[in-house]
Order: structure tokens, then C-alpha cells, then sequence
């Protein structure tokens, strides 16, 4: 056995009292509050449209409007912010004060807490909202007057409570987010409200999430009953200080940290949780885009990153959710290789880069999962919006057995090298954004000491090569090769005639091209030179992390503060004497993962341009053969059925809860009720007959009962009295 | 005096109805209930006690002398916080049967007059017998209600409820007898003023007195909450009751329960309350994730929010029973939101019943395209009674659950459950995701269902007067989701002295046990 992460000591009670964070309170900030204020104008102005019946694009250029206002204001909060953080009070919501201890108190208001990972968070959220509403104004073209302004409403809730999770200064404002994006999600999820398969999916969105949600308000409980508070500020004191409830050392700080990953993993999409994910593109593909790629989540990842110090409290934690991290990354990935559908696949792909940064997490770089998280966000999305072009301009066409050559045809250019755009730094292409910031996640699996984690990183590359396989796959089959199609069934019969396809028009080709150049340009921060500290490396999103309670996980970092005795240990194990420091072929870690991360994307790229560009059919050969090979069958067969998994928790979670609701109802009636209770009421009612057997009616027994009920009172009051019952029990 | 004419008012509108045709009956209720309401409204903001735990719109009538009884009223916080909903959901009530009923209108609105009064009576109380007499009293308005003018199977779920509730009454009956008698041992004269009462049984009695006593009490409010295994009147009545009897029945009957429980129980028997506080609460927390699993079975719209009651209540004992103020906030708060949800889930689906003549989610369905509006305000009672953040419904379910967890700390309030009664109630949520999206999913969203040959005088979606009776509830919802602080801070005081002495009680408990060696 390795040791195992056995540089994190517990948290000792004797540390110095450097807080990581002496928040400033700042409420001549509170023009912060517009970020959160914008949408929810957004939200009543489409409401008003819906009510009035609008036949315009009003609600799309409200809400793409109010976005741009929010995303406004978060550059220039950005710009105005000073670390280490700051806390903008706006509105109280739930003050209860009943004492003058720590334990006596609760507090959870309407209050900001800004510091460099919610501004992280909250600029590309607010960004990409902003980017995908103005495509969304096109797409959704042909519900205009009908769900249009109902849409747009959805996605002003949406940033509302993406915004709120992210900005948020304590515990149960982040769930007022959490539960509202999930809302959110639920809403835009069933949008096409008439069709049975949306409805079902928005279902489970909301009840899978609720199971993750279960474990963020037990964590909730946990944190306040141990530490007192829920607030950020005071909770991040309070690891500096060392000084938590004695009664609760023990079991509750190792508990903490499961409870949440338990919410994140639900949020984030990862196993045993991530089954609600690709039925969520039943949603408009925008908002597969916006929220099931690039922003909603991402919260588990952020959740984690902001709770960081409950995680190094408890090795554990960190090495399961490396573990779960990476296997989530290779089973999504290899369910995404046998699926035909292009949206489906880029879900899967989510599930799978989902899983990339939660093994940065718990691999120790916070950093790494932040900045993937952040490349993620352009080119997924921009992978989902040139999905959902061709689904547009196709008739719901999403096959890519069935659409073939896009390059070639008049008006789909753009979409089609924007989409390789994409491609590119999903498969993490040299140079590209994703290789960069794949690269710090994998890179950090070998450096980091913990259970099983060299594994965990060759796992990690071969499933970098069959995502680069995956996703070109998609590229060569629909982009390239000979122009032809099919169209979908969602044809507008309307010119009778054969069907053409529609190409994109000028909002949606400006939204690609941005994010297209978003996706390159994303790997230009990885360049740039860290402000925050001199020993920091990984540019800006490492400055970014820096000041926050993420910043535990930051490689090579290293400062006195609550939890110093980690972050030095780490340092030791990773970066201080040369001797300690682990080797990959003779050289640094991130050095060589250049080279074999850049390897095994290319190799998988030209697997998928022999098996999908130039001998399409030898890949139907292969295809074929394996399903013909008993032997061998069951894999290619157990991928494209998504490993069984929704049957698994039909099987064992759903069916028997349904059997029981069954027994239960069955109990009810004619065991509690039938027998017991009508049971009992036969008495007088027998009683009745007996006395009086004029008419059996409701009012005698009613009458009965009562005076029979009285009696017995009377007789117990006269028992009390003449013996003083129960007087003597004690 | 305002205490009285909100008794009163409702009695003299039953009178006018009784000497007046029966075309106007409808509108004198209404006026009744309105005035009822501005007053009720009137006397909130005379109250000079929020906050603070003291009594107001006092009123003391002796009637009997020689035995203590009296006509005395008054009212703290939370009683007033419980006669405000009353009289908010009284008007809404007769709004909303404007057109549902069309017999014997006379005798509909009278009784529903008389339940008012009575509702209030429960609340303002200061006598054990005004109290008892009221508490009683609402069964009769209650039983014709359903008797006369509820659906199929009306007379077996009036007289069950009748029945049940009745003798579970009279057990409480002999509770407060007996601690009545006793007081009246120790004191030398008869009282039945509730402030004596209590102090003296939570003084005077024994712990083995306090048992018994507790064990009576319970007998009577279980059933009204109503607790597991004693709730099967519930579903039975909540579905064949006309649509504003339900909506009383959950929004104010039930709560008369867990009103009883906060007014009696807690204070009277401090040191049975703790021990048998972990058998409660089992029984609540079986309550909750049962009944939530019945209701994901149901094919009855009206029988799935009737048993998602008996699962709501049971987070509203549990806060109850962490005897720490963030459960009894949390609960007292329950109290006003689940009357406010579910009172609206109701009316919702006695508007569809109106149109479509059945409750059936087989033969009715997606009904999101054809009724927009009433699609919306079912959607947005859901997500509150589903406890979204942001509405009411959250604020009362986290507060109860946060309480039940804190409970086997030490702080100035400790308690006896803690976090594994939390975590296994916790579940309840997940399962009301899951019955209730189930509901709405079902007549909803989806394909349009309709039965066929049903005709209605009513427009396909709501009409203003149906929308007036949803807005105030709305407004409720989201008013107290986002702002519950100025409520929390109103009952402070009234919790604060309910839970008077339980900091000794339950300390006295653990050193028994201490002592005993039964616990670490």
C-alpha cells in the first residue's frame, strides 16, 4: 500500500488564527444585486408577454437584454473587487436568534459573498446565458406566440438561481439556487409539455436531483449542528480558528463531506446519479447547451471547490470522489461510442468531462477542475448550439448515420467548422483549450499520493483517447464525407413540397462564431502570468481559485493560513525535494502528459477518421463482427443500452418503492381502517342493535356512541376522584 | 371586545341566512366572512404583542363562578397567526363554492358560518371548556357538510368522521378533567382558566400523572392531525367533503390537532412530552414516508393530496416534538403554509371537478393546453407544497428538519430525537417529488384527456371570480417563502414560553437515565 494521502492531518485545534478570508461587509456594493435582480425582471416581463399573448420576439430580446445587463455588472464587479472577499448584504430571509451562544442563532439572508470563484463562475455563466439566450431567439423561432415567452421565462429563472447558487454568502441561499436550477431545469426539461418522453425526463431530472438535494440539506443540518453557522464568512473563520463543537468532532466532519459529494454527484451528473442527464435532451437543445453542458452542472464541481476545507478534512472523501470521478469518465465515454443519436452523445460526453473534474478535485487541483470546467463551458456549449443548428435546420434529424458531408452544403459552413472548432479541444488537440486543462487534471493524478490514483490516471488517458475517438466520430460522420441527408419526422408540412433544409441564420451563426473563438481563446489564460502569488502556476483561473476556500487544492501553492499544515504537506509530497517528487518517463508529470495526452488524442482522431471518413464500411464490418462474436458481444451491446443502469434502478429502487405504496394503501384500508377501526366501531354499533333494535341508522349509533362515550368518562372522573388514579405511580 | 365579534360576526350571518331567502345567502355569508376578515385584520394591528409571547384581544365573561368557567378569550401570536388564516380562507371558501353548490344553499352557508365560529372559538380560547366546547363544535358543521352535500360515498365518511374524532375528543376530555379536578385539589377551588391549568399540571402533576394525561390529550389531537396509525378518517372524508370543506378541513381542521399539541400538550406535560417525544416521532416520521408512498399510488387526484396531508403533518409534529425553538418555528410556520398550499390544492381540483365531473388522473390528463391558468397556479401550488426554496412550503419543512436534527444537541434547548429522525423524515422529501410531480405530470402536462360528455356552465379555463380566490393564496405563498422573518420574529415570545420549561425537563430526563445507566 501506497500511503494514502496521509499528508492531510486532521484539523489540528492549535493552528494559528490566520482566517482564509477576512470578508469585508460592503453593502455600497449592493448594485452587485442587479445580477440577481436583471433575471427576475426578465422572469415577470415574460410572464406579462405570456399572459398577453405576444406574438413577437419581445420576451427573447427582454431576457437577452436583462442577461447582458448581468453579465455586465459581474465584469465590473470583477473589475472592483479586491480580495480576499467581500459580503453584500440585500434583503434578510430567515433570522432566528433565541440565546447568545454559537448555537443559538440562525442565520441565512439574501446576501452576496463575492470572491474570485464566485466571480469565475458567475461571469461565464452570465456570459454564456447571455450568448445562448440570442441563439435561443432564432431557434425557438417556430414557437413564437405560442411557448416562446414561456421559454424565455425559463431561462430567466434559470440564471436567477444559477446566479443565487453561485453568489450566495451562505449554506440555504446556495439550496435556494441548487432546488431552483433544478426548477429551472424542470421546466425547460418538459417545455414541450404535450410530449409524453419530456415530461418523463423532466420528472426524473427533478426527482434525481432531489435524492442529491436530500444529501446537500442533511449536509446543511450537519454543518450547522457542528460549526453553528452556515455562513460562509464565519464557517471559513472558524477553520482558521480551529474551534469547532467538540461534542460533534468525530463522525459529523467525516460525515459532511459525503453528504455533499452525494448532492454534487446528483447535480453534476455523476454515478450512481447521472442517469438523468441524457434523458434531459428531451429539453430545446439551448437549453441542453446553457444548462445541461455548461453551467447548471457545473455545480457540483463549485459546490465542492467552496466546501473544499470539509474534503481535506477527510482523505476519504477526496479519494472517492477521484475514483468516482474517473469511472464516471470512462463508462459515459464508452456509452457515448455506441450511440447514434449526435445529442445523446454530447450528453454523455458531458457525464464524461463531468467526471474528468471531479478526479481533479479529488486529486488535489482545484485549479484544474475550475479551468476545465471553464474551457468546458465554451466548447461544449458551442458542440450542443451546432447540434441543435442541424436539429433545426433537419427537422429533429439527429442520427449521424443519417446526415453525412455537412461542410459541403450552402449555408451549414459555418456550422460545420465551428463544430471541428469544438471537436478539436473536446478531444483535447494540441494547443486547443480542453488539452491544456485536461492536462492539469491528469497530470495531477500522478502527482498526487492516493489509493490506486496511477491507475486512476491511465485510465484517465485512455479514456481521453476513445473521447477524442467519440467525438470525432461525430465530426467525420456529419460534417464530413459525401453531402447527403435525410430529414427528420418534425417536418412543418407547410409547403407541401420536398423537404430543404433551413440554414442557420445570422443570430445563431454570431453565437457559434463567438464561442468558437471563445473555445480558442480559452486556453489563452493558462498563459498568463499569476497576479495573485509568484508561486502559482496555471495563469488566471489559478488566480482565480486562489482566494478562495478552494485554494487547499491548488498544485504547488503553498501559504500560512487555517489549513497550512495540508497545504506544506502537499508541497512536500509534490513539489519540495526533487526525490519526492514522482516521474513520469524520467520526466515532470505535466511535461510528459504533453506529449502522451497529445498522443492519444490524435490516435484516437485518426481511428475515427479510418472508421468514419475514408472505410465507413469497415466500420460497420467491425461493428457486425462484434455482435456477431458471443464471446464478445455483450460489450458493444451493454454500451449501446447504456450498461443497463436505468433498468438496474427500475429493478431495485423503483419497483419494489411502487409494490410498497401498493401494500401500504392495500394495509391501509382494510387492515387499519377495515379491520381495526371499523372493527371497533362494530362494538356499539352491535351494542345498539342489541338496545335499541328500532332503525339502524347513522344518527342512533352517532347517539349511542355519545352517550356510551360519556359514560365512561363519567366513570372515570368518578374513579379519579374516589381513588385519586395514578396519583401514585412514580 | 374585536375577539368577540369575530365570534360573533360569523353567528349573526347565520342568523341573517336563516331569515333570509336562500338567493341570498351566498352573499351574506360573504359579508359575514369579509367583515370577519377586516377585523380579524383590525386586531392584528391593534395587537401590541408580537413578539413578545403576551396575550391580547382579552375578554373574560364568568359564567359559572362557582366552578371556574368563563367565557375568556384571548389571543397570543400564534393564536392569532391561526385565526388570521381562518379568516382568510373563510371568504376565499365561500367564493369559491359560488357556483359548486346550487341546493339548499341556506343550510351550506349557515354551517359554514358556524364552523367559522367555531374555528375562531378553538383559537381564542382562554377556558378549557370555551376550548373543548369549540373543539367539539366543529365536528357538527363538519359532519353536514360532508353528510349532505359531499359526493358518493358522503354519509359513511361523515359519520366515520363523526365517530373517530369524537371519541378520540372525549379521551382529551377526561385528560383536562382530570388535571382540572387535581388543580382543583391542590388549590382548593375550581378553575378552568388555561394559564392555571397549565402551570399547574406542569408543576403539580407527577411524571407518571403527565403520562396519562399526555397519552389523553394524544388521544384527541392525533386523530385530528392526524397521526399514524389513527388517520384513516382522512382520505375517507377529505375526498367525499365539497370542495371548501376540504379546503377547511386541511387548511384549519387539521391544525386544530397540532394547535392542541403546541397550546396543551407541550406546556402541560413537559416531562411525559420527553418521554414519550422518540415514540411521537417515529410515529410521525412512519406517518410521513407511508403516507407519501400511498399517495404515489393513488389514481384520485383529491385522495392524493387528502393522504399527502397526513404526510405534510407529520413534519409539522416532528418540528413540534424537537421542542427546540427552530422545530416550533418551523412547525407554527407549517401550520400557516400547509393551510395556504394545500387549502389552494383544493380549491384547484374542485375547480376541475366542477368542469369535468371526475377526479380520475385515468380518464383526465394534460390539460396543461386547454386551462393555462388554472395549469399555472396547480404548478406553482405544487412547487410550494413540494417545498421549492423561495416559496412557503420550504422554509416550515427545513426549519422542522433542522430543528428534529439539532435536537440531541446540547445547547440551550436540548431535545430527545436528533439527526437519524431527521434524516429518515428528510426522505419524505425526495417522496413528495415524486407523488406530486407524478400528479402534475399526470393531469397536466402530457396529451390532452378529457371524459367525454361532460358539460359545464363554466368557462374552459378559470374565470376572475376563481382566479380572485387563488391570487391571495399565492401572494401568501410567495410573501412568506421570501420575507418568513417578520412571522418568526412575531412568535418568538409564545414559543419561547411554550417551551419554558423543557431546557430542565429534558436535563432532568437524561440524568435519569444517566443515573440508570441507560444512556452513555
Amino acid at each position: 500500500m501506497t500511503p494514502i494521502l496521509t499528508f492531510i492531518p486532521k484539523l489540528s485545534m492549535s493552528a494559528p488564527a490566520v482566517p482564509v478570508s477576512d470578508a469585508i461587509i460592503s453593502p455600497n456594493l449592493s448594485w452587485a444585486g442587479l445580477i440577481l435582480l436583471l433575471p427576475l425582471v426578465s422572469l415577470v416581463l415574460c410572464g406579462l408577454c405570456a399572459a398577453m399573448r405576444v406574438k413577437s420576439k419581445l420576451p427573447a430580446v427582454i431576457t437577452a437584454a436583462s442577461l447582458a445587463g448581468a453579465f455586465v455588472t459581474s465584469v465590473f464587479l470583477y473589475l472592483n473587487y479586491e480580495p480576499p472577499g467581500e459580503v453584500i448584504p440585500l434583503l434578510d430571509w430567515m433570522n432566528l436568534t433565541w440565546g447568545e451562544g454559537r448555537f443559538e442563532s440562525f442565520t441565512a439572508n439574501f446576501s452576496l459573498y463575492i470572491d474570485s470563484l464566485s466571480l469565475l463562475w458567475i461571469m461565464f455563466v452570465t456570459g454564456l446565458g447571455t450568448l445562448i439566450t440570442i441563439y435561443a431567439s432564432e431557434y425557438m423561432e417556430p414557437d413564437l406566440g405560442k411557448g416562446y415567452s414561456r421559454f424565455f421565462a425559463g431561462v430567466s429563472v434559470f440564471l436567477f438561481a444559477m446566479a443565487a447558487l453561485v453568489l450566495s454568502d451562505n449554506l440555504l441561499m446556495l439550496y435556494l439556487g441548487w432546488e431552483g436550477v433544478g426548477f429551472a431545469s424542470y421546466w425547460l426539461i418538459g417545455y414541450y409539455f404535450e410530449r409524453p418522453a419530456a415530461v418523463a425526463a423532466a420528472k426524473k431530472a427533478f426527482i434525481v436531483n432531489r435524492i442529491g438535494d436530500l444529501g446537500l440539506a442533511l449536509a446543511i443540518y450537519l454543518i450547522w449542528t457542528t460549526f453553528g453557522t452556515v455562513q460562509y464568512d464565519e464557517l471559513s473563520t472558524i477553520f482558521a480558528a480551529g474551534s469547532m463543537n467538540p461534542e460533534f468532532e468525530g463522525w459529523t466532519t467525516s460525515a459532511i463531506p459525503f453528504l455533499l459529494m452525494l448532492a454534487a454527484f446528483g447535480k453534476s451528473a455523476q454515478l450512481p446519479l447521472y442517469v438523468w442527464l441524457p434523458d434531459a435532451m428531451e429539453g430545446p437543445t439551448p437549453v441542453s447547451a446553457l444548462i445541461h453542458a455548461a453551467t447548471m452542472v457545473t455545480a457540483g464541481i463549485y459546490l465542492i471547490a467552496r466546501t473544499y476545507q470539509f474534503f481535506l478534512l477527510e482523505p476519504v472523501s477526496l479519494h472517492v470522489i477521484a475514483w468516482v470521478g474517473g469511472l464516471t469518465a470512462l463508462l459515459a465515454a464508452t456509452i457515448g461510442m455506441a450511440q447514434h443519436d449526435i445529442k445523446r452523445i454530447m450528453a454523455y460526453s458531458t457525464v464524461s468531462q463531468l467526471g474528468y473534474m471531479f478526479l481533479g478535485l479529488g486529486v488535489l487541483t482545484t485549479y484544474g477542475a475550475a479551468y476545465h470546467v471553464f474551457t468546458h463551458a465554451f466548447f461544449k456549449a458551442l458542440l450542443f448550439l451546432t447540434c441543435g443548428a442541424i436539429m433545426h435546420g433537419f427537422a429533429g434529424q439527429l442520427d449521424l448515420r443519417k446526415i453525412s458531408g455537412l461542410r459541403h452544403m450552402k449555408g451549414w459552413r459555418i456550422t460545420a467548422w465551428t463544430m471541428l472548432i469544438g471537436c478539436l479541444a473536446l478531444a483535447g488537440f494540441p494547443l486547443t483549450s480542453g488539452f491544456f486543462s485536461k492536462d492539469a487534471i491528469l497530470a495531477e493524478a500522478f502527482v498526487t499520493q492516493g489509493p490506486g490514483f496511477e491507475i486512476l490516471g491511465w485510465m484517465a488517458i485512455f479514456t481521453a483517447g476513445l473521447t477524442a475517438y467519440y467525438t470525432f466520430r461525430v465530426w467525420f460522420r456529419v460534417c464530413a464525407g459525401p453531402a447527403s441527408f435525410e430529414p427528420g419526422d418534425e417536418q412543418h408540412d407547410d409547403h407541401g413540397g420536398a423537404f430543404h433544409p433551413h440554414a442557420p441564420r445570422f443570430a445563431i451563426n454570431m453565437v457559434l462564431v463567438l464561442l468558437a473563438v471563445g473555445s480558442l481563446v480559452a486556453a489563452v489564460p493558462y498563459f498568463m502570468s499569476n497576479q495573485a502569488d509568484d508561486r502559482l502556476v496555471g495563469g488566471w483561473v489559478a488566480d482565480m481559485v486562489h482566494d478562495s476556500p478552494a485554494r487547499g487544492g491548488i498544485p504547488g501553492f503553498s501559504e500560512t493560513h487555517a489549513v497550512h499544515a495540508i497545504a506544506d504537506s502537499h508541497e512536500a509530497a509534490a513539489h519540495a525535494g526533487e526525490a519526492a517528487h514522482p516521474t513520469l518517463f524520467g520526466m515532470d508529470p505535466h511535461a510528459a502528459m504533453y506529449w502522451i495526452s497529445g498522443t492519444v488524442g490524435i490516435v484516437g482522431l485518426l481511428l475515427a477518421a479510418w472508421l468514419h471518413l475514408w472505410r465507413r464500411s469497415a466500420a460497420d464490418a467491425i461493428k457486425a463482427w462484434l455482435y456477431s462474436q458471443f464471446w464478445i458481444a455483450w460489450l458493444p451491446r451493454a454500451m449501446e443500452r447504456k450498461w443497463y443502469v436505468d433498468e438496474f434502478y427500475h429493478a431495485v429502487i423503483r419497483a419494489p418503492l411502487w409494490i410498497l405504496g401498493h401494500i401500504f394503501y392495500v394495509f391501509d384500508r382494510f387492515i387499519i381502517d377495515g379491520v381495526c377501526v371499523d372493527g371497533i366501531a362494530r362494538i356499539p354499533r352491535g351494542v345498539a342493535r342489541w338496545l335499541q333494535p328500532l332503525q339502524a341508522g347513522a344518527v342512533q349509533s352517532l347517539a349511542v356512541v355519545m352517550a356510551g362515550g360519556a359514560a365512561i368518562i363519567l366513570l372515570l372522573m368518578a374513579l379519579f376522584m374516589q381513588f385519586g388514579w395514578f396519583g401514585g405511580q412514580v | 371586545m374585536l375577539g368577540v365579534l369575530l365570534m360573533v360576526v360569523p353567528l349573526v350571518g347565520a342568523v341573517a341566512i336563516a331569515l333570509s331567502p336562500s338567493r341570498a345567502a351566498k352573499g351574506i355569508a360573504l359579508v359575514a366572512t369579509l367583515a370577519g376578515l377586516g377585523i380579524a385584520i383590525l386586531a392584528a394591528i391593534d395587537f401590541s404583542d408580537w413578539g413578545t409571547g403576551g396575550w391580547g384581544l382579552e375578554y373574560n365573561l364568568p359564567l359559572l363562578p362557582a366552578m371556574g368557567i368563563s367565557l375568556a378569550l384571548g389571543a397570543d401570536s400564534v393564536s392569532m397567526l391561526l385565526m388570521l388564516l381562518t379568516t382568510l380562507l373563510m371568504p376565499l371558501a365561500i367564493l369559491g363554492s359560488w357556483t359548486a353548490v346550487s341546493d339548499r344553499l341556506r343550510e351550506y352557508y349557515g354551517w359554514l358560518l358556524l364552523l367559522s365560529t367555531a374555528m375562531i372559538g378553538v383559537f381564542l380560547a382562554r377556558d378549557l371548556l370555551v376550548f373543548y366546547i369549540c373543539f367539539e363544535f366543529t365536528l357538527v358543521p363538519m359532519y353536514f357538510l360532508i353528510a349532505i352535500y359531499g359526493s358518493t360515498n358522503r354519509a359513511w365518511a361523515s359519520l366515520k368522521f363523526f365517530i373517530y374524532t369524537f371519541l378520540g375528543s372525549l379521551f382529551a376530555l377526561a385528560g383536562f378533567l382530570y388535571v382540572a379536578w387535581a388543580n382543583a385539589e391542590h388549590a382548593g377551588a375550581w378553575s378552568f382558566a388555561i394559564p392555571d391549568l397549565v402551570h399547574f399540571a406542569s408543576t403539580g402533576l407527577t411524571t407518571g400523572e403527565q403520562g396519562w394525561i399526555l397519552l389523553a390529550l394524544m388521544a384527541g389531537f392525533a386523530v385530528k392531525i392526524p397521526l399514524f396509525p389513527v388517520h384513516t378518517w382522512l382520505p375517507l372524508a377529505h375526498t367525499e367533503a365539497p370542495t371548501a370543506g376540504s379546503v377547511l378541513l386541511a387548511g384549519v381542521l387539521l391544525k386544530l390537532g397540532t394547535y392542541g399539541l403546541f397550546r396543551f400538550v407541550l406546556p402541560m406535560v413537559p416531562a411525559a412530552v420527553v418521554e414519550w417525544a422518540p415514540f411521537m416521532g417515529v410515529l410521525a416520521i412512519i406517518g410521513i414516508l407511508y403516507a407519501a408512498l400511498i399517495c404515489w399510488v393513488q389514481t384520485d387526484v383529491k385522495k392524493l393530496v387528502a393522504y399527502s396531508s397526513v404526510s405534510h403533518l407529520g413534519f409539522c409534529v416532528l418540528g413540534l416534538l424537537a421542542l427546540n425553538p427552530l422545530g416550533l418555528q418551523g412547525s407554527v410556520l407549517y401550520m400557516i403554509n400547509h393551510g395556504l398550499s394545500t387549502g389552494a390544492l383544493f380549491f384547484l381540483i374542485g375547480m376541475m371537478y366542477e368542469r369535468y365531473h371526475t377526479r380520475d388522473m385515468g380518464t383526465i390528463g394534460g390539460l396543461g393546453s386547454k386551462m393555462p391558468v388554472w395549469s399555472f397556479f396547480m404548478v406553482f401550488f405544487v412547487l410550494a407544497s413540494v417545498g421549492l426554496p423561495g416559496l412557503n412550503g420550504f422554509v416550515s419543512e427545513f426549519l422542522c428538519l433542522l430543528g428534529t436534527f439539532a435536537a440531541g444537541g446540547t445547547g440551550a434547548y436540548p431535545g430527545v430525537l436528533g439527526p437519524w429522525f431527521a434524516a429518515a423524515a428528510a426522505l419524505g422529501m425526495v417522496f413528495a417529488a415524486m407523488y406530486l410531480l407524478l400528479m402534475v405530470g399526470k393531469i397536466v402536462f402530457g396529451s390532452l384527456r378529457e371524459p367525454s360528455g361532460v358539460h359545464s356552465d363554466l368557462p374552459a379555463d378559470l374565470n376572475a371570480r376563481e382566479i380572485l380566490v387563488l391570487v391571495p393564496l399565492a401572494i401568501g405563498c410567495v410573501v412568506l417563502g421570501v420575507q418568513p422573518d417578520f412571522v418568526m420574529h412575531a412568535i418568538e415570545g409564545s414559543i419561547a414560553d411554550t417551551l419554558a420549561s423543557y431546557p430542565t425537563a429534558v436535563t432532568d430526563a437524561t440524568e435519569i437515565l444517566v443515573g440508570r445507566g441507560g444512556m452513555p
